[in-house]
């Protein structure tokens, strides 16, 4: 049995002719992390905001721990904590101070403020910290300030907009463990990234959406199945001369739909396939047996970016190229 | 050279169409044309016959005159102020500074930017101006010129210190705070040690008249034809004085600021803070020190938001500089120190001024420091929230509208009544020296605690519509020095062409008028204007906090 904390169904948000959010239905259980991905403009920030009561749907229903976030506004407040993109800094105001303001406005009792921002300093690493502006801190350190004031008044549900945004590599993987340990901790979160290995690595299930739409929603190796079915094998041989006529054995057994592609400096050969395990073994003998020297013979696994990839092409290139591109670029920075 | 100075310099064409193309300069140059456009029509004489000898025309010039002054000394600042600031801020000026643009030409093209732009603002006032003339008894050569190069002496001057306090501080608001407190202290408190201290003799008689020629009231005075009010007063020093001092105070700033135009500039270190008892271990000595001269020492830890107090006002007071309590403690004292002193002077009789003339000045010092301090307080509430990112938490939070409301008008509230509440020992002495003024000096405080309230309320109004802080600022002082310093010209020009009824209507929506009044200032003492001018100035508070109120509330609900 699930226990559903996060809920939409059918969840539409239209600007006048614009739709923002088209029929959005997804759900998270407890402890679970969902990874929130699409190109700038797919209606993250727009779904975002309607779950944390920013932000009225058009149309359909949020709920989270069954309350309705456009109904219940004031109490969806304390059973969230959200992080937007930006941190929300104070000028001349001291780590401490900054926590303490953002515990005061959630009505937390001076002596229990006390004891919980010493609690989510530690969780967060931020002790040291505390006596410094937080106008002065760097990026990294305010992603980690900015954890810290959401999980102040001890919410149920974190939902954490860009968190590993601009973070150099081991603020990333100190991000990555924080939250996870939040999730064995029984929170609930939702994360949106355009790093996408990065949530990769943490998310239980994605949700991808693109034009407002979901595109794929579910546990990720299903999503990764659903959206990247043909699986890339690459053979790699000990003798660059072999390359051709490898190619022309394996030529006469896949079809066309299984474009080879060589890479002579690599000395590899790559197609793409949906063949068994049983199949993939015989062509392997078949090359043995015409004396190919084969070195390797292994699946190049598919990725988040691959799925992301492939529903972003299927938005057409007129409408999505430049974000993708974008989004590519990010990536490989 | 050529692309030094003129249009082939790229940071001159940016800073012009990119000046030109706002719809803050569509307003300035609107509102100039159609003030001086208004002023003589008002004052245009009804028989329309040429006058070539009496006083008619200068008393349509005098108005405009000054009017295209305080129109320049309110629009001007606010563009240079922000010219250097937010380039850094947006990072495009380290980007001019690696770019193989000199400092100079940045500067030269900033510069000359904004002087072109008070050009333009000024060439719409050319009909007023060329009407003025066409009436007789205005020559171009003792009155029009001489007029043009005050306002050219201003407009540069002003510019030159727009662009020095950019260069000096880390935020566009703070730049416009301190470059408006700049030229109010150039215009205005440079001819104040004079009045007050009276005719000198020598060498101090010699540099007092410099000093005043740094103001351009004198300067205007003496092309307006009111000289002889002027050196009753103590100040004596006319145009071309002015446009020297002008140019030497142009030239010095020009020198400073372009030696802090390098890379230098950008390598600022952002404060990391420290706190003596908890990271840092403590130093008695350094302790004792800072108690001593901060009485609050600014290091020590702060304390848990308490619960009978509102987190949103103390979280202004503690992110505002000066609204911690050592800087509100300097700022009460000094308040209270200078209103003592005045009254001293008054009752040691030091000079020639009795209570009488004590009393306005204070009033008029008192409205100068809430005119200063309370726009920049208001602008910041509501702006700076929105442009931080800090209203989105405050949305995300379960704090109600109300409380929002109620913490950040409270925390300007506060500040401006300390600062007023400081002055009181000054009156108090003046009920003891004269004790038939204790009545009016009750009314004065009433009517100076009607004007916190107007100009909290307006100004945090004003911010609650502006998604930046800096607009925030730059309204909220054009606003409230209209409607301040504007009424005081309708006063001025009382007698031809505004009544009397007029003037009294004008001077019922300034609480400082009705201050003076009740002080029996020499040319209010016809004035009956309290309580009325109370009852507006509550209505007008009342009307902008209902405003107020109903945006914060909309601003917090779901978009």
């Amino acid at each position: 049995m699930h226990d559903r904390v996060v809920e939409t169904k059918c969840l539409t948000k239209r600007y006048g002719d614009f739709v923002a959010l088209d029929a959005l239905s997804i759900h998270v259980d407890r402890g679970q992390i969902l990874g929130f991905i699409g190109p700038n403009g797919a209606g993250k920030t727009t779904a975002i905001k309607i779950l944390v009561g920013l932000s009225r749907p058009t149309s359909g229903e949020a709920t989270i721990t069954g309350v309705n976030c456009s109904e219940n506004a004031s109490k969806i407040k304390r059973l969230v904590g959200y992080m937007p993109d930006r941190f929300g800094s104070y000028d001349n105001m001291r780590v401490h101070e900054y926590l303490d303001f953002f515990g005061a406005i959630f009505g937390m009792h001076r002596r229990d403020r006390r004891k919980r921002i010493a609690a989510v300093m530690e969780l967060t690493d931020t002790t040291y910290m505390q006596d410094k502006f937080v106008e002065s801190l760097s990026h990294g350190m305010q992603q980690r300030v900015g954890i810290a004031r959401t999980l102040l008044h001890n919410p149920e549900v974190l939902i954490l907009d860009e968190p590993a945004n601009g973070l150099d590599p081991k603020a990333r993987i100190d991000m990555r463990q924080l939250l996870l340990r939040l999730a064995s901790e029984g929170k609930t979160l939702i994360v949106t990234s355009h790093i996408l290995p990065e949530l990769a690595r943490i998310c239980d299930t994605v949700a991808i959406v693109g034009g407002g739409k979901v595109r794929a929603f579910g546990p990720l190796d299903e999503v990764m199945r659903s959206l990247c079915p043909l699986r890339s094998y690459e053979v790699q041989l000990a003798n660059p001369e072999q390359l051709d006529r490898a190619a022309e054995i394996l030529g006469k057994t896949l079809h066309a739909s299984e474009p080879i592609s060589l890479s002579r400096p690599e000395r590899v050969l790559r197609f793409p396939t949906v063949r068994s395990e049983l199949e993939l073994s015989q062509l392997l003998q078949g090359l043995v047996a015409e004396n190919i020297f084969v070195s390797q013979f292994r699946e190049v696994t598919s990725d988040l970016e691959d799925a992301f990839l492939s529903i972003a092409a299927e938005d057409g290139p007129s409408k999505t190229t430049n974000q993708v591109d974008a989004n590519a670029g990010l990536v490989v920075h | 050279m050529k692309s030094i100075l003129f249009l082939e310099n790229p940071i001159l064409r940016r800073e012009l169409f990119s000046r030109l193309r706002s719809r803050k300069t569509f307003l300035a140059i609107l509102s100039v044309a159609i003030l001086s456009s208004l002023l003589v029509l008002l004052r245009w004489p009804s028989d329309a016959t040429i006058d070539l000898i009496n006083q008619g025309s200068l008393q349509v010039f005098r108005p405009v005159a000054f009017t295209l002054a305080t129109a320049l000394m309110m629009l001007i600042p606010s563009f240079p102020a922000t010219a250097l600031v937010s380039e850094r801020r947006r990072g495009t000026l380290a980007l001019l500074l690696n770019s193989p643009t000199t400092p100079l030409q940045i500067y030269l093209g900033k510069f000359a930017g904004n002087v072109f732009l008070a050009l333009v603002i000024f060439s719409v006032s050319l009909p007023a101006l060329a009407a003025c003339y066409a009436m007789g008894g205005i020559s171009l050569v003792d009155h029009i010129g001489p007029l043009l190069l005050v306002l050219f002496g201003m407009a540069v001057q002003y510019t030159a210190v727009g662009l020095w306090v950019s260069a000096l501080v880390n935020s566009t608001d703070a730049s416009l705070r301190w470059t408006y407190a700049a030229v109010l202290a150039l215009a205005v408190l440079s001819i104040g040690p004079t009045v007050f201290v009276g005719k000198l003799s020598g060498t101090r008689s010699l540099i007092a008249h410099w000093t005043t020629a740094i103001s351009p009231i004198s300067a205007l005075q003496s092309i307006t034809g009111s000289q002889a009010q002027a050196s009753e007063i103590g100040i004596s020093a006319r145009w071309p004085e002015f446009l020297a001092v002008s140019c030497v105070i142009t030239v010095i700033l020009a020198v400073i600021t372009l030696m802090r135009l390098d890379p230098r500039l950008l390598e600022r270190a952002r404060p990391t803070g420290k706190v003596v008892g908890r990271t840092i271990p403590k130093k008695p000595f350094e302790g004792w020190v800072r108690r001593v001269s901060y009485l609050v020492d600014p290091q020590r830890t702060k304390g848990s938001i308490p619960w009978w107090l509102n987190p949103v006002m103390v979280k202004e007071f503690r992110t505002r500089k000066f609204g911690r309590l050592h800087w509100l403690i300097r700022l009460v004292a000094v308040s209270g120190i200078f209103s003592l002193l005045l009254t001293v002077v008054a009752a040691t009789g030091t000079v020639s001024w009795g209570v009488e003339r004590i009393a306005p000045t204070m009033v008029l010092l008192q409205v100068a420091l809430l005119l200063l301090l309370g726009p920049c307080l208001g602008a910041n509430l509501i702006a700076s929230e929105v442009e931080s990112g800090g209203w989105d938490l405050l949305r995300a939070s379960p704090i109600s509208p109300l409380r929002i409301l109620i913490g950040k008008l409270m925390s300007t509230i506060w500040t401006l009544l300390l600062m007023l509440l400081a002055t009181l020992p000054g009156y108090l002495v003046m009920g003891y020296i004269q004790p038939a003024m204790s009545g009016q000096v009750g009314n004065v405080v009433i009517s100076l605690v009607v004007a916190v309230f107007m100009v909290t309320t307006m100004s945090a109004c004003i911010s609650a519509f502006c998604r930046t802080t800096a607009v925030a600022t730059a309204t909220s002082y054009a606003v409230l020095l209209s409607l301040f310093a504007g009424t005081l010209l309708i006063w001025v020009a009382r007698g031809k062409p505004f009544g009397p009824l007029l003037v009294e209507r004008a001077l019922l929506l300034n609480p400082a008028a009705g201050a003076l009044a009740e002080m029996k200032t020499p040319g209010f003492e016809s004035y009956r204007l309290t309580p009325e001018s109370w009852y507006i100035g509550a209505t007008i508070s009342f009307v902008c906090l209902t405003i107020l109120t109903l945006r914060i509330w909309r601003m917090t609900r779901p978009n």
